[in-house]
C-alpha cells in the first residue's frame, strides 16, 4: 500500500468525491492552484475548473452560502482556513446550517449536505486567534456532526463519508497531522460514523483522545509501559455522533477513564463524556469508576513557544491524570 | 414586460390575498390565538405582489419576515403557512420553525430569525443556480434594518466578483424597528449601494405596483441572462408597529403615519385600473369576496390542524 500523507489523503478523496458527484462544489479562501495555505486542494482547480473555486475573504459568505446552494441542490465542501475563524460565522453555522432540518421543513424533506473542512489545534507558535481546537462549541449545537480524524488513513476515509452524508458536517483537520506519513489504499474506501478506534490494547486505564491528542495519548502509554501500567486508547474519530459502546465496553475492562482534549478544560468535551460515562454506570446500577480530564488551561492560548507549552495539554500531563485515577 | 389585462388583475388579486391573510392573522393573534410573534406587513403589498408574482416557479425567493404577500404570490401554500405560525402540526415544519417558513417546492428560500442572514443565504442559491444551468434566478429580500449588517457587504460583494443571478431586493420602510434609517445608514439611498458592487442601482416608488414589477421583471431578466445582479430600493411604509401587541412610541408621528396611508398601494393600483377601464367595481369586488372565503376556509383549516405529538419534538434535527 502506498505511504502518503494527510494533506495527500484529503486530496485524493475530494478528487474522488469531485469525479463521483457532478454537485460536489468545493470553494474557500485560495482553493484554486497549488490550494492556500495548507495545499489540500493542490491541482483539484485545474482539473474540475470553477468547481474548485476561489472566494473572497469572506467567511460568513463562504460558509453561509454553503446553507444556502446546499438547500438548493449543490454539494458543498468549504473550506476555512483556521477554525478559529467560525466565530466569525457562528450565526450560519449554529442559526442556520445547524437547525434548518428543524425548523424549516419537516414536510419540504430539506437536507444540508455541507462539509465545511478546517484547520486546527495548536503548537505551531501561531498564538491565540490561529490555535484553537474549537469543537466543543459545536459538539453543544444540535443538528451538526463532528469529525477529527488522526491519520491519512482516516482522513481519506471519514473524508469521503461527511461529503456523501446528507447532514452537515465539520471536518477537522489538525495542523501536525498534515505532514505525518501513512498507508492508504488507492482504491476507494469509507469509514462510517460512530465507529471509535481503539489505537492501542490495554488492561489498566482508558484514554479517550480527540484529535492530536490521539498521538499524546500514545506517547504516555509508551512511557508508562515501562512502568508496567497499561493504557488503552480510544480515538472517537467523531464527536457526533459519539460511539459510546466502544467507551463503555473498554471501561467495562479497565475501571478507570481519562478523557483528553486540546481546548480548554472548562465546559469542555471530556466533561460531557465523562457524565455521559457517569450516567450510563450509575443507570446500569454499577459503581463509578475513577475518572479524569486532561486539556488546555483556562486562559488564551499565549504565542511563546514555552508558555503555549504549559498551557496545552502534554504526554506529561496525561501521565499525572492517569496515575490519579489508578491511586 | 408588458403586461396584460389578467396580468394586471392577478397583481391586484396578490395584493388583496397578502392583505387579506394578514389581516386574518393579525386577528388572530389581537384575539390571543397566535402563541409566537407576529409581523404585519400590511402596506408593502406592491413590493410582495410586484417580486414574485411573474418569477418562475422554479426561480428562488427570500422573503423576509414581514413577507406574506411576496410568499403567497409565489406559491406558499396558505394552510401549511397559517398552521405553522398556529404551532400546529399541519404546518411546513410541524409547528416546530413557527413565523419561519420555507417551501422547496415553490422556490422559497430559508428566511431567518437573525435579520441579515438573508445575504449568505441569497448568495447561496445565486450559486446554486448558476452551477446547475437551469436558467434560474433568485430575487433576495431584505429591510433597511438588514441592510445595516456586514453580511450585506460580503455577499454583495461575492454576487459581483461571481456574476451570480441575483435581485436584491430592499424594502425600506424607514424603520428598524423605531430606528430611523437616516439615524442607521451613511449612504443617501441604499440603492447608492450598488456601485461599490458594480451593478445597476435604481430607486422605486415602493406603493406602485406596476412600477415595482417592471424594474424588478428587467432585473430578473438581466440575471437570467447572465448579466448579473442588480439592487433596487422601494420606498415603502409599515402601516402597523413592527410586530403585533407593540404600543406605538413617539418614534414617528401620527401624520407620517397619515399621510403614508393615503399611499394605499391596493387602493392606488384599484383607482388605476378602474381608471384605466381595465375592470368594473364589481369585477372587483368580485374578487375580495372570493378571497374573504378562502380565507375564511383557510382559517377554519388552520384552526382544526392539531397540534404535534410531543415526539415531534425530537425529530428532523438529522436526515437519517
Ligand atoms: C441580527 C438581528 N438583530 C436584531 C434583530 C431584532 N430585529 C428583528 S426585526 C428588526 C428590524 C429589522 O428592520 P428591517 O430589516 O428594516 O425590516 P422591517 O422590520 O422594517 O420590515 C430587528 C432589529 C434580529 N432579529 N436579528
Amino acid at each position: 500500500m502506498p505511504e502518503i500523507n494527510m494533506r495527500q489523503a484529503l486530496n485524493q478523496a475530494l478528487r474522488e468525491e469531485l469525479l463521483h458527484d457532478p454537485t460536489v462544489h468545493i470553494w474557500g479562501e485560495n482553493v484554486e492552484g497549488v490550494g492556500g495555505g495548507f495545499l489540500i486542494t493542490m491541482g483539484l482547480s485545474n482539473e474540475f475548473g470553477e468547481r474548485v473555486k476561489d472566494s473572497p475573504l469572506a467567511e460568513t459568505a463562504i460558509v453561509g452560502a454553503a446553507v444556502g446552494a446546499a438547500y438548493c441542490g449543490l454539494r458543498p465542501v468549504v473550506e476555512l482556513m483556521f477554525a478559529d475563524f467560525t466565530y466569525i460565522c457562528m450565526d450560519e453555522i449554529v442559526n442556520k446550517m445547524a437547525k434548518v432540518r428543524y425548523s424549516f421543513g419537516a414536510y419540504n424533506d430539506v437536507k444540508l449536505p455541507i462539509v465545511v473542512r478546517m484547520k486546527v489545534g495548536g503548537y505551531f507558535a501561531q498564538s491565540s486567534e490561529h490555535s484553537q481546537t474549537p469543537l466543543a462549541h459545536f459538539m453543544h449545537t444540535p443538528g451538526l456532526k463532528l469529525v477529527f480524524p488522526t491519520t491519512p488513513y482516516e482522513a481519506k476515509g471519514l473524508l469521503k463519508t461527511a461529503i456523501r452524508d446528507d447532514n452537515p458536517v465539520l471536518f477537522f483537520e489538525h495542523i501536525i497531522h498534515f505532514a505525518a506519513k501513512g498507508e492508504v489504499p488507492e482504491e476507494e474506501y469509507f469509514i462510517p460514523f460512530e465507529e471509535a478506534n481503539i489505537r492501542r490494547e490495554g488492561s489498566d486505564v482508558t484514554v479517550v483522545a480527540i484529535g492530536y491528542m490521539v498521538d499524546l495519548a500514545l506517547e504516555a502509554a509508551e512511557e508508562l509501559a515501562k512502568e508496567g501500567v497499561s493504557l488503552e486508547v480510544i480515538d472517537p474519530r467523531t464527536l457526533e455522533p459519539l460511539d459510546m459502546d466502544t467507551i463503555m465496553g473498554s471501561i467495562e475492562k479497565t475501571g478507570r477513564v481519562v478523557v483528553v482534549d486540546e481546548d480548554v478544560t472548562r465546559c469542555g468535551i471530556p466533561a460531557e463524556i465523562l457524565m455521559q460515562i457517569f450516567e450510563q454506570l450509575t443507570e446500569a446500577g454499577k459503581t463509578p469508576v475513577p475518572m479524569a480530564r486532561v486539556g488546555a488551561a483556562n486562559t488564551p492560548i499565549p504565542y511563546s513557544p514555552e508558555l503555549e507549552k504549559a498551557v496545552l495539554p502534554s504526554a506529561d500531563k496525561i501521565i499525572e491524570a492517569v496515575k490519579k485515577v489508578l491511586v | 414586460m408588458k403586461l396584460t389585462h389578467e396580468d394586471k388583475i392577478l397583481l391586484y388579486r396578490n395584493m388583496l390575498r397578502g392583505r387579506k391573510y394578514d389581516e386574518a392573522l393579525t386577528k388572530m393573534f389581537n384575539k390571543g390565538q397566535v402563541p409566537g410573534m407576529w409581523h404585519s406587513g400590511i402596506g408593502h403589498e406592491a413590493v410582495g405582489a410586484g417580486v414574485a408574482t411573474f418569477l418562475r416557479q422554479d426561480d428562488w425567493l427570500e422573503v423576509t419576515h414581514r413577507g406574506i404577500t411576496h410568499g403567497l404570490a409565489k406559491g406558499l401554500d396558505a394552510r401549511m403557512w397559517l398552521a405553522e405560525h398556529l404551532g400546529r402540526v399541519g404546518g411546513y415544519a410541524k409547528g416546530k420553525g413557527g413565523h419561519h417558513c420555507a417551501d422547496r417546492e415553490h422556490g422559497i428560500l430559508i428566511g431567518g430569525g437573525t435579520i441579515g442572514s438573508c445575504f449568505p443565504i441569497a448568495a447561496g442559491a445565486g450559486l446554486a443556480a448558476k452551477r446547475l444551468g437551469k436558467d434560474q434566478i433568485v430575487v433576495c429580500l431584505f429591510g433597511d434594518g438588514a441592510a445595516q449588517r456586514a453580511t450585506l457587504h460580503s455577499c454583495m460583494n461575492l454576487a459581483g466578483v461571481w456574476n451570480l443571478p441575483i435581485v436584491w431586493v430592499c424594502e425600506n420602510n424607514l424603520y428598524s424597528i423605531t430606528t430611523h434609517v437616516k439615524n442607521a445608514i451613511a449612504a443617501e439611498n441604499i440603492a447608492d449601494l450598488a456601485h461599490s458592487y458594480n451593478m445597476p442601482g435604481e430607486i422605486v416608488d415602493g406603493q406602485d405596483v406596476l412600477m415595482v414589477t417592471e424594474v424588478v421583471m428587467d432585473a430578473v431578466e438581466r440575471a437570467r441572462n447572465g448579466k448579473g445582479p442588480s439592487l433596487i430600493e422601494c420606498k415603502t411604509y409599515r402601516f402597523r408597529e413592527h410586530g403585533e401587541g407593540e404600543i406605538p412610541t413617539p418614534y414617528r408621528t401620527r401624520e407620517e403615519v397619515k399621510e403614508w396611508k393615503k399611499r394605499d398601494p391596493i387602493k392606488l393600483f384599484r383607482y388605476l385600473l378602474l381608471d384605466e377601464g381595465v375592470v368594473t367595481e364589481e369585477d372587483l369586488n368580485a374578487i375580495g369576496t372570493k378571497l374573504d372565503k378562502e380565507v375564511a376556509e383557510t382559517v377554519d383549516w388552520a384552526i382544526e390542524s392539531p397540534m404535534p405529538a410531543l415526539e415531534e419534538a425530537f425529530t428532523d434535527i438529522y436526515v437519517e
